[in-house]
């Protein structure tokens, strides 16, 4: 029975998928017989199989529709929007059951009554209304409106004959059902793992072989050889499947979008056969829906709009894959509005992405490259700006993940296009075999742009800007990493060197290796877990000559450096920057007074809208829904308690600690600025931290943990410990960033100027639980005045640090430090205030 | 079961799951089994070797039961009796089916005892 109901839900997966198709198929096309007949025999196929397996709820519902569709194939009705959509919802209906089945084992629980009566009603009401009239639908009839189809009669959505083509193929012709046969996905991968194996083991014996001359196994070694090529070619052929799975579900998703947003939307599906490895396959299929979603929901104009402009107003997405040399290349493209680059730029320089003068000088398609960052679209959201763009930082992630690119071009009214870059495999790749230290490495060749050599004998030297080594490539200083200095490995004793310049996301980095060998086909073996945290390394391999070497993965070593020029760790930039404080973005808002107050953009987790009809009005204070939860409204004085006389809508700042979540209400909100905090601070009254200047005027600075933890008891408990942990920070005003978010982190927060303030502050008789000084003095003269003596010999000490060798963060300790914290790095420097707290209170 | 002196019957459906189903019921009753996903497969195995038995779903891709039907018979004379499976709302089709040849019918959802009730009716048991 179980392996019966394994090849049921596979068998009604596939079908509903097929329905989906053939009813968008039809709703453009109702007079096509075929795809009726289709349509029927999906739909009938479904209900008399789970008779079999006593599915009552799956039937009942395939049933309805079966009898409504009848009714089209007798002829009695037309299939007009209405049934389609009914259809397709009982198709979704019959989905989620299925999913329940899988999961469970049995049919979930549930009532279709509606959904079925619904149905009934569309039979009994036959034949037909005509397109619905131009009066307003009756208000219980929510399940299939159209109103798209009404306002634009050329279907909203179109798939061109190609996208359609392949479901199609697969229902008619009975060669391919004839000839295949289903095989389990492990058996495939165990013979893709053997296969990888047998290219291991040639690759050794051609090793031997070269070094062995005139031997007599020359020929059929090169058989062998020749063989093992094929052999492995052909097991990873069964593992192909054509990208159209992946995309199958997008016409139905456009379709509804269009429906939806009210705007016609045509979807072209090009090269739907073009096959790639299933696990690539299923690696890309989410990172696709998104973009398609985003195509439609913002990049594509409503139709007024389109008109306006010149344009058809039809939108077109256009989807194409195509075979490049050992990769695909999937392109999603629209004609809509293009990027907002100049809103981009805003924001990029809003979020202290880049300096203004940087943002100034970059070219448009430097700046739309934004949206791939981390934190880009989430700010977006915050500022209510809603743009293209959201999660994008994390589709890059995921291509990346699988050794893909991905790019952007965008022309302002023309439309956007991505161009995703994936190889065809994740278990063979092309890799360049360097050497440094001693040892070999492999570095995957799809990152790998070119080879530079450096050295006395070369006109490109290594050249150092502080202690950072570069490298002038070109008029265009490349960042570099030093493999040897990276992995402490032994330094090469050749001044000799060569430089892999590597494409990390949008930019470039330089590895600096001793020797560079061959390019080999490697067998991408899974990283030892021992070592999976180390992200420089992306996996190992087996060499031809026997000896197991590491694949160096460019993207972790990027961000194992810290790299400030490379996109990859923006969230670094960003909190380095908090604490330089050259920026620090600000949100600014009047509430409750005429004055105006600021609140760090980074503790707002979004900005909402809240009507005067959704307050609530509940014993601790006024309360909304959010998200399917309640959440706490923080009023600052004064506003009427009864929510009534409230604007009809008012600004909220969501604010969210783990899973609790709280809203303060606002006037008004002004702007986002950038600036240089100068805080005054303890300068106001409760609830404030301070005062500073801000674009000119004098603005409250809102201490945002001090409101939360009044309005909602335990905001701060998960950290009880620290909640009430003072803190000395030193380093003037390159830290007063930091205070905003210390204190919102629960912590009281005094600062001192520099070491000699901390000292006066110690000699006065000041206590505090922990002393955090930036960039102390290289000669550890202060913290050795703190250890020898004092009432400070026994705090934690925590130092926070530029980029400095790993060599001097070992004397830092020793000289008595603590804790050694990466400047820029919040999340770091929170863990360690907590171990370095809570090690105090346990001792 | 060995399948020397097992009479061979042919189940034709659209279904993966519906034809496992009827091949374990027709198996415990002696038959041995093969299968086809559609009319012109059904049609093509029944050229390659007649089967005793026909299982024969209505609704397929490609070739359905009825033009299956009128084809084995144009070319088998008299060939094997052909049992068809029905749902309810193909029931007025069943006459329709029973003129192209079709020796007796069965409705679907069918369990064992239905069906070898059928095949007895039928003169197979």
């Amino acid at each position: 029975m179980d392996e019966l109901l394994a090849d049921f839900l596979a068998e009604t997966a596939e079908g509903l998928a097929e329905l989906d198709t053939a009813l968008l198929r039809l709703e453009r096309a109702p007079g096509d017989t075929a795809t009726l007949a289709l349509v029927f025999r999906l739909v009938h196929t479904i209900k008399g199989t789970c008779g079999f397996l006593g599915l009552p709820r799956l039937e009942r519902v395939a049933h309805a529709a079966e009898n409504l569709l009848g009714e089209v194939r007798d002829g009695t009705r037309v299939a007009d929007g209405p049934l389609i959509g009914a259809v397709l919802a009982a198709a979704d209906r019959m989905r989620a059951i299925v999913d329940g089945l899988a999961r469970d084992g049995t049919e979930p629980a549930g009532d279709d009554g509606a959904l079925v009566g619904q149905i009934e009603a569309l039979r009994a009401g036959a034949p037909a209304p005509a397109p619905t009239p131009p009066t307003p639908a009756p208000a219980a009839a929510p399940a299939p409106p159209a109103p798209v189809a009404v306002e634009a009669p050329a279907a909203p959505v179109v798939v061109e004959p190609q996208a359609a083509a392949p479901a199609a193929d697969q229902a008619v012709d009975p060669q391919v059902a004839g000839q295949t046969i289903r095989v389990a996905v492990e058996v495939l991968d165990h013979l893709m793992t053997l296969a990888g194996e047998l290219v291991l083991t040639r690759n050794q014996l051609l090793q031997v072989a070269r070094s062995q001359a005139g031997h007599d196994f020359a020929v059929p070694l090169q058989r062998l050889s020749q063989i093992t090529s094929d052999l492995q070619e052909g097991v990873m052929k069964t593992r192909m499947q054509p990208i159209g799975g992946a995309w199958s579900k997008l016409p139905r998703l456009v379709r509804d979008l269009s429906q939806e947003l009210g705007k016609p939307i045509e979807l072209v599906m090009q090269g739907a056969a073009t096959e790639l490895d299933r696990q690539v396959l299923e690696l890309i299929r989410d990172p696709l829906t998104h973009m398609v979603r985003n195509c439609a929901d913002h990049a594509i104009e409503p139709p007024d709009e389109r008109r306006a402009a010149g344009k058809p107003a039809v939108g077109k997405i256009r989807l194409t894959a195509v075979h490049e040399g050992g990769h695909i290349i999937v392109q999603i493209a629209d004609d809509g509005r293009g990027l907002p680059v100049e809103r981009i730029r805003a924001k990029a320089a809003a979020l202290g992405f880049a300096t203004a003068a940087e943002l100034a000088a970059m070219s448009e398609a430097e700046i739309i490259r934004f949206i791939f960052r981390a934190g880009f679209s989430t700010a977006q959201e915050v500022t209510a700006v809603s743009g293209r763009g959201v999660g994008m930082d994390v589709v890059k992630t995921n291509i990346e993940r699988i050794g893909g690119a991905i790019d952007v071009r965008s022309e302002a009214g023309r439309g956007t296009s991505f161009t995703i870059k994936i190889p065809l495999t994740l278990a063979i790749v092309a890799a360049l075999v360097v050497q440094a230290g001693g040892e070999r490495f492999a570095i995957p060749q799809i990152g790998v742009l070119e080879l530079v050599r450096v050295g006395p004998g070369s006109e490109n030297k290594v050249e150092l800007i502080h202690d950072t080594k570069v490298l002038r490539l070109r008029d265009r200083l490349l960042p570099l990493a030093d493999l040897t200095d990276l992995l402490q490995l032994p330094p090469a004793d050749s001044e000799d060197r060569f430089v892999v310049v590597a494409q990390v996301g949008g930019a470039l980095l330089g590895l600096i290796v001793d020797r560079v060998f061959d390019t080999e086909e490697i067998v991408v073996k899974p990283i030892a877990p021992i070592l999976r945290h180390l992200s420089v390394f992306g996996g190992n391999t087996i060499l031809g000559d026997g000896s197991v070497i590491m694949i160096l993965d460019p993207n972790g070593i990027a961000r194992a450096v810290g790299l400030a020029g490379a996109e990859e760790r923006p969230e670094e930039a960003a909190h380095a920057e908090v604490l330089d404080m050259e920026r620090s973005a600000l949100l600014l808002m009047r509430a409750g007074g005429e004055g105006l107050m600021a609140v760090p953009l980074r503790l707002v987790a979004r900005l909402e809208q809240v009507a005067r009809g959704d307050v609530e009005r509940s014993a601790g204070g006024p309360v909304t829904q959010y998200r399917g939860r309640l959440m706490k409204l923080i009023t600052l004085a004064p506003r009427p308690a009864d929510p009534a006389e409230w604007p009809a809508h008012s600004p909220v700042l969501v604010f969210a600690r783990g899973r609790r979540i709280a809203g303060l209400v606002v006037d008004e909100i002004i702007d986002v600025v950038q600036d240089q905090l100068n805080v005054q601070l303890g300068a106001a009254g409760p609830g404030l931290l301070g005062s500073a200047v801000i674009d000119g005027r004098a603005t409250d600075l809102l201490d945002v943990g001090y409101h939360l933890s009044a309005a909602i008891a335990g905001w701060f408990d998960d950290e009880h410990e620290q909640a009430s942990a003072r803190l000395l920070l030193v380093g003037g005003g390159r830290v007063a960033g930091l205070v905003p978010v210390l204190a919102a982190a629960g912590y009281g927060v005094a600062t001192a100027n520099d070491e000699a303030g901390a000292l006066r502050l110690r000699d006065g008789g000041a206590m505090f639980d922990a002393v955090l000084v930036d960039r102390p003095d290289e000669s550890d003269g202060f913290i050795r005045a703190l250890r020898d003596a004092g009432a400070w010999r026994g705090l934690p000490l925590i130092a926070l640090v530029g980029r400095v060798p790993a060599a001097r963060l070992g004397q830092m300790r020793a000289a008595g430090w603590t804790d050694c914290v990466p400047g820029g790095d919040r999340a770091l420097l929170a863990d360690s205030l907590a171990s370095c707290l809570s090690a105090t209170v346990a001792a | 079961m060995d399948g020397q002196g097992a009479r061979a019957c042919l189940v034709v459906d659209d279904s993966r799951v519906v034809r496992k189903m009827a091949r374990r019921m027709l198996e415990e009753c002696g038959f041995s089994v093969s299968e086809a996903a559609d009319g012109a497969e059904a049609l093509a195995a029944c050229r390659a070797a007649m089967p005793e038995l026909v299982l024969l779903d209505w609704n397929m891709p490609v070739m359905n039961g009825i033009e299956f039907l009128r084809a084995l018979r144009a070319e088998f004379v008299p060939g094997p009796p052909v049992l068809l499976c029905t749902t309810e709302c193909e029931m007025e089709r069943i006459i329709e089916a029973l003129d192209a040849g079709a020796t007796e019918y069965v409705m679907k959802p069918f369990d064992a005892p239905i069906l070898r009730g059928k095949l007895e009716q039928v003169g197979l048991l």
